[in-house]
């Protein structure tokens, strides 16, 4: 280790840390070869809970890896590590999976923002194994019994405020129900965390909800607008307020802007009765009446389409985007947001999406080459499976990445 | 057999002709008509002759016969005794009259014959013919809408010659080789104007140096499939224009040159394959835009304009003043990218459009005589980020002037010289931050100025609530200002954008004007009439679009129709499915609107006026040849009992994967990790006071993102002071430090001492390091030394006290734990 070379004594415990723990930092960042049971046991324990084991947790996981063939030992060591009822897995919900969540649910993609529906929904639909396809259109939300916590309202987030600063341990505190029972959704115009009063929030609020589209297909399709860019769909459904020649060359809406909106505004049509009150903070839901904000800028192209109801249909179906998967048992139309949910939850591209979302969480890489390829694409098949377990594919993904 | 119909309503009349009336007379009420502005071209001598004896005499007289009597005008040659007819005879004007009955179309005036044969090259007496023939359409038009109840629009629907969907050339994307032999001719010959690095610089650029910006200018003056009629061939075998001298001759020879030309065109012709239609599909007859029945043109308001300009011409330096009120305020375009555009209109980039001070002040004239103005625009802003740029100015440069209209960001901004506002026209009016009015897209837009109300600002014929207490008078007005386009008359205020239509009236237009204007549009529109006769059992049936040239590179196809032109043919029920827009023998990929139509023609829905709607959307098609030379056609997947898929989707490609090189497969804990992990191995909840005022604080500085890569010394300094956080809370706790150390009490242990120090720093890397050695973990034997010498060599060099000791033991437990090996997984 290197000498530090500072003559003077520092007097406060602070001085002292900082100049040491920089020396230390080095000494661990050599990488040995990684292939002890104990060593896989506490990457496996890292990576999921972000936290390392305790030494009874790390024996008892790594006593599990050696109990069987690797693989399968080491699938049960992950699923100990994240196991609902092991207090030491309390950090898999509260830190893990919240920062996993997090950046999901706001435009800025921020971790740092506050626990919310959102995230709380997501990590207890994890925990409960909850099948993670219905997250875009089931009722479902989750809330926490905490004494002192604010009760949910849909109006705020002062019950998910209070709990993350209060370091409630959403392990055991979540608790699911439904959003029609609390928010005032009709059953039917719940569609997961689409309705979520964070994702209203973040892209509900003003502009013409396709922002709602967009960061849905972001963070559950793995797909930004410009990668499902197709200029051969029909544009009849896009509305009047994209100009078709835009700063008068109308070359940039044939090539660009077309390639988007003919694929997006039929689909976040199903979005039309829906908007965030930014005064009242909540979602609004005006059954059979069109927002506003789907008939602005009316004058920029007249003749473009004017949105009558939440029918929505999937131009992608056809075309190169027919690649991302749809489930051949939906009709690829309907009316609102939850049945668009299930038709983007039900496609290949959704599992494939959220497998790899955990292999960047676990693996702290994207797939790079046909093994981890080849690996996502298993998991996938566990997933689908596995009645759509996330916190399967969690497991299974850190066992692939535990190190050899 | 003709129809008739509105521009807009498109209500189609069930008799072979019909007289629809416009909206001249829109807005209600007993109205005072007013009459035309006009003024004479030249001071003629007076008239000694009989007076009208009809209303309508007097109004052509007014209207048409003292514009065009004139030696400089009609007059020169369609004088008594002149040429035959002479309706500019200034011996009787009742005489002149009926003999300019027999050559005008008041109807229809720009169907006149005096307005074709002008239009066509016929002694105009501008440069520019189009304008000569949009000045005699307004003249006669003006006559019209005092003999016809106010000029009402008729438009006549006529059958087009019916021709079937031919093989067709189309453009290579990128110049073929065969051009080059085409742009030799032009840079020779044409450069000297033709060019953009030219002095005198004429648009179109065919003649550039850059093979790239020539071809793309040249496309339109090319037919690829009859060279003959190219207008580089016609405009030298014809028109005689600027023709040179071959080799081994002495004079210009245009023959010649139209042949050499025509060579060249044929050799690249030959040299592209035709793209063929395939025979078996469903298709309509074929047409191109100047096939269809013209639309548009004759509901806008211009009773009172002064000045108005439709950029009609295409080509030049000059955009014509058409409002036929002289003087012409003609404005000269200058600038380094100032063009002309499709389907009528300039865009500015750099550079302005003026006209002289002379000119301009006929519009100080005859607005100061009314006390009101308008300022009306179809405009196009290249960007909603541009500010201070000035669209349409009558100033003197950025102090003075008598009207503005200009852009800041998404604002409109009006200025207004008046007795309530200061020779700059400030204060400003200006549409509301919030409203956004101003967009990147085609708009109308109107400020009106009456003194007893002021400036109001309408966009897309809608007031947009934006106006002042009260106006005031122009008497101020400074008749020695320019009146000028895209930019301030200095060149320091420039705007970005093209200009559809401009025109200056000497009245407020009321909202109903303005609202009419706006629903007239702008550019000339076409109804083209798709026969389907062949392939539904209906006589003379059509899907009639309504087509306009949207910008320089495409066309707007509007809200399809079906009908037929026999007022008694009942559709029956036809199916109509898949409809797809044909382009020169292809289906172009972008813009298929109709693609998903699943609809049918029913009697019940159908009216021999009406038709029947298709479909209520447009879409805009790519421009290739433009609009002289693309043929277009409909395809119908299933059209009456004919059913065959015009073309499928292409199969879609797998896109191909790369792989990329593995990253380190470790990275840091983030940010609650990182206090989680303390607060695990210290035992201390993250709830204690002093840790959650200490985590809120560094919170955002430590790491967010497991990458090393992205790992800085700031990470690294928020890591120590959350570390030192939770060991002085474990320190200071006594359970939590006798639950982490044990007994005896910690604090009291000997650190001059092996033993004292095992007893503070083994419990330490038992809890970070595990008891077991790690390979993925630091040696615990040089950690532990490490630590050691941190104590007796710099903590407790001088001796430790249990006071000392205190802050020894939250020291090394700082380091213990904000270290690499809680850091790193």
């Amino acid at each position: 280790m290197q000498r530090h070379t500072m003559t003077r004594a520092p007097r406060t415990s602070a001085g002292i840390a900082y100049a040491v723990i920089a020396g230390m930092l080095l000494s661990a960042l050599s990488p040995a070869a990684i292939a002890a049971p104990r060593d896989q046991a506490k990457r496996i324990h890292d990576r999921l809970v972000g936290i390392p084991p305790s030494e009874a947790t790390l024996t008892q996981m790594a006593a599990l890896i050696n109990s069987t063939n690797d693989t399968a030992g080491a699938l049960l060591a992950a699923n100990l590590a994240i196991d609902r009822n092991r207090i030491e897995s309390s950090p898999f919900y509260n830190v893990t999976l919240k920062n996993f969540v997090t950046p999901w649910t706001n435009r800025d993609q921020t971790v740092f923002a506050p626990l919310n529906d959102y995230t709380a929904t997501v990590i207890g639909m994890v925990r409960d194994e909850v099948p993670f396809n219905t997250v875009l259109s089931e009722d479902i939300l989750y809330t926490a019994s905490s004494g002192g916590a604010p009760a949910y309202s849909p109006a705020n987030n002062d019950h998910y405020q209070y709990l993350e600063d209060n370091h409630v341990d959403l392990r055991t505190a979540l608790q699911q129900t439904t959003q029609s029972s609390l928010s005032g959704l009709p059953p039917a115009a719940t569609a997961g965390v689409i309705t979520s009063r964070a994702a209203s929030q973040a892209f509900f609020v003003l502009g013409t909800n396709r922002a709602m589209f967009r960061f849905t297909m972001l963070n559950h399709m793995c797909r930004d607008l410009e990668q499902v860019h197709d200029t051969s769909r029909p544009p009849d459904r896009i509305r009047q307020d994209v100009t078709r020649s835009p700063g008068g060359d109308s070359r940039l809406f044939l090539n660009n802007c077309v390639g988007c909106h003919s694929g997006m505004d039929p689909m976040a049509q199903s979005f039309a009765y829906y908007n965030f009150d930014e005064t009242a903070g909540r979602l609004v839901y005006t059954q059979g009446q069109v927002q506003p904000k789907y008939l602005i800028n009316a004058d920029n192209f007249k003749t473009g389409y004017v949105t009558p109801d939440d029918h929505w249909d999937n131009y992608w179906r056809s075309g190169q985007n027919s690649l991302l998967g749809w489930s051949q048992s939906l009709p690829g139309k309907g009316q609102g947001a939850k049945s668009l949910g299930q038709e983007l939850g039900s496609s290949d591209t959704f599992a494939q999406c959220q497998v790899e979302k955990v292999f960047r969480n676990v693996c702290f890489r994207s797939p790079s080459d046909a093994a981890d390829r080849g690996e996502v694409q298993r998991i996938v098949g566990v997933f689908k499976s596995g009645n759509y377990s996330l916190k399967s594919v969690f497991a299974e993904t850190a066992v692939y990445c535990r190190g050899d | 057999m003709m129809h008739i119909l509105t521009p807009r309503s498109a209500r189609f009349s069930g008799t072979a002709l019909l007289m629809v009336l416009g909206l001249a007379g829109c807005g209600g009420g007993a109205e005072t008509a007013q009459n035309p502005l006009t003024s004479a071209p030249t001071q003629p001598s007076s008239y000694t002759g009989p007076a009208p004896a009809t209303a309508d005499i007097q109004a052509f007289k007014i209207s048409v016969w003292d514009n065009v009597k004139a030696d400089n005008r009609c007059g020169s040659c369609h004088r008594l005794g002149g040429q035959t007819p002479d309706f500019a005879r200034m011996d009787d004007v009742n005489l002149a009259y009926q003999q300019a009955l027999g050559i005008v179309n008041l109807a229809s005036p720009a169907d006149s014959r005096m307005v074709t044969k002008v239009a066509s090259g016929h002694n105009c007496w501008l440069a520019d013919s189009a304008s000569c023939g949009a000045i005699l359409t307004r003249w006669i038009s003006d006559w019209a809408s005092v003999t016809q109840s106010g000029g009402g629009k008729t438009i006549q629907l006529t059958a087009p010659p019916l021709k079937d969907p031919g093989s067709s050339k189309s453009f290579p994307v990128t110049p073929p080789a065969q051009f080059t032999a085409i742009h030799n001719l032009l840079r020779a010959n044409c450069a000297g104007c033709h060019s953009s690095q030219s002095a005198t610089q004429q648009q179109p650029f065919f003649a550039s140096s850059d093979p790239a910006e020539a071809y793309a200018a040249a496309k339109v003056k090319i037919n690829l499939d009859n060279p003959a009629l190219s207008r580089f061939v016609v405009r030298l075998r014809s028109e005689f224009h600027n023709c040179w001298t071959p080799p081994a001759t002495s004079s210009p020879d245009c023959a010649t040159n139209a042949t050499v030309m025509q060579a060249a065109i044929q050799a690249m012709s030959d040299a592209i394959t035709p793209t063929q239609v395939d025979a078996t599909l469903f298709l309509s007859k074929a047409l191109s835009m100047y096939d269809g029945t013209v639309a548009s043109g004759g509901n806008r308001f211009d009773t009172n304009v002064i000045a108005l300009y439709e950029f009609k011409t295409g080509s030049g330096n000059i955009a014509y003043d058409t409002s036929g009120v002289e003087p012409a305020l003609n404005l000269t375009m200058s600038g380094a990218d100032t063009n002309w555009v499709g389907g009528w209109g300039i865009q500015i980039l750099s550079g302005k459009a003026q006209g002289s001070t002379a000119a301009s002040k006929k519009l100080r004239d005859l607005i100061v005589a009314t006390g009101e103005y308008s300022i009306e625009g179809w405009v196009v802003p290249a960007n909603v980020t541009q500010e201070q740029a000035h669209i349409i100015s009558y100033s003197g440069g950025t102090t003075a002037r008598n009207f503005t209209l200009g852009q800041t960001m998404y604002n409109y901004d009006a200025f207004g010289r008046s007795s309530a506002t200061n020779a700059n026209g400030s204060p400003a009016l200006s549409t509301a931050d919030a409203d956004e009015d101003l967009q990147a897209t085609l708009q109308h837009v109107v400020v009106t100025f009456n003194p007893v109300s002021g400036r109001r600002i309408y966009v897309n014929g809608v007031f947009t609530g934006d106006s002042e207490a009260s106006g005031g008078t122009l008497g101020a007005w400074d008749d020695t200002l320019a009146f000028v386009l895209g930019n301030e008359v200095s060149g320091n205020r420039q705007w970005q954008g093209t200009l559809r239509l401009v025109a200056i009236h000497n009245r407020a237009l009321t909202p109903a004007q303005v609202q009419q204007n706006f629903e007239a549009g702008v550019g000339q529109k076409y109804f083209l009439l798709f026969s389907v006769s062949h392939l539904v059992n209906v006589p003379q049936s059509y899907v009639i679009f309504e087509v306009s040239q949207y910008d320089s590179h495409a066309y707007l196809f509007n809200t399809p129709k079906f009908i037929s032109l026999d007022p008694a043919a009942r559709p029956g029920s036809i199916p109509i499915r898949g409809m797809r827009i044909g382009l020169n023998g292809t289906e172009p990929t972008v813009g298929q609107a109709y693609k998903n139509l699943d609809t049918a023609i029913t009697d019940s829905l159908y009216t021999a006026t009406a038709g029947q709607a298709i479909s209520n959307v447009g879409t805009i098609i790519g421009l290739e040849k433009g609009p002289q030379f693309d043929e277009f056609y409909l395809c119908f997947d299933l059209l009456g009992s004919h059913s065959k898929v015009c073309s499928n989707d292409a199969q879609p490609v797998i896109p191909a994967v790369a792989n990329v090189p593995r990253p380190s497969d470790i990275g840091v804990r983030t940010f609650e990790e990182i206090s989680a992990t303390m607060a695990g191995i210290t035992g201390v909840s993250p709830n204690v006071t002093s840790i959650r005022a200490t985590y809120a604080n560094v919170k955002q500085q430590l790491p967010n993102t497991e990458n090393f890569g992205g790992f800085l010394a700031a990470h690294q300094v928020g890591l120590a002071q959350l570390a030192i956080s939770y060991c002085s809370a474990l320190v200071d706790d006594d359970t939590k430090r006798g639950q982490f150390w044990g007994a005896p009490e910690v604090l009291n242990a000997d650190l001059s001492a092996q033993g004292g120090l095992d007893r503070l720093i083994n419990p330490l890397l038992d809890r970070t390091l595990g008891l077991t050695q790690l390979a993925s973990n630091p040696d615990r034997a040089t950690v532990k030394s490490e630590l050691e010498s941190l104590v007796s060599t710099r903590l407790c060099s001088s001796g430790c006290n249990p006071t000392r000791t205190r802050v020894v033991a939250k020291a090394v437990c700082a380091t213990a734990i904000g270290n690499a090996v809680t850091l790193v997984q």
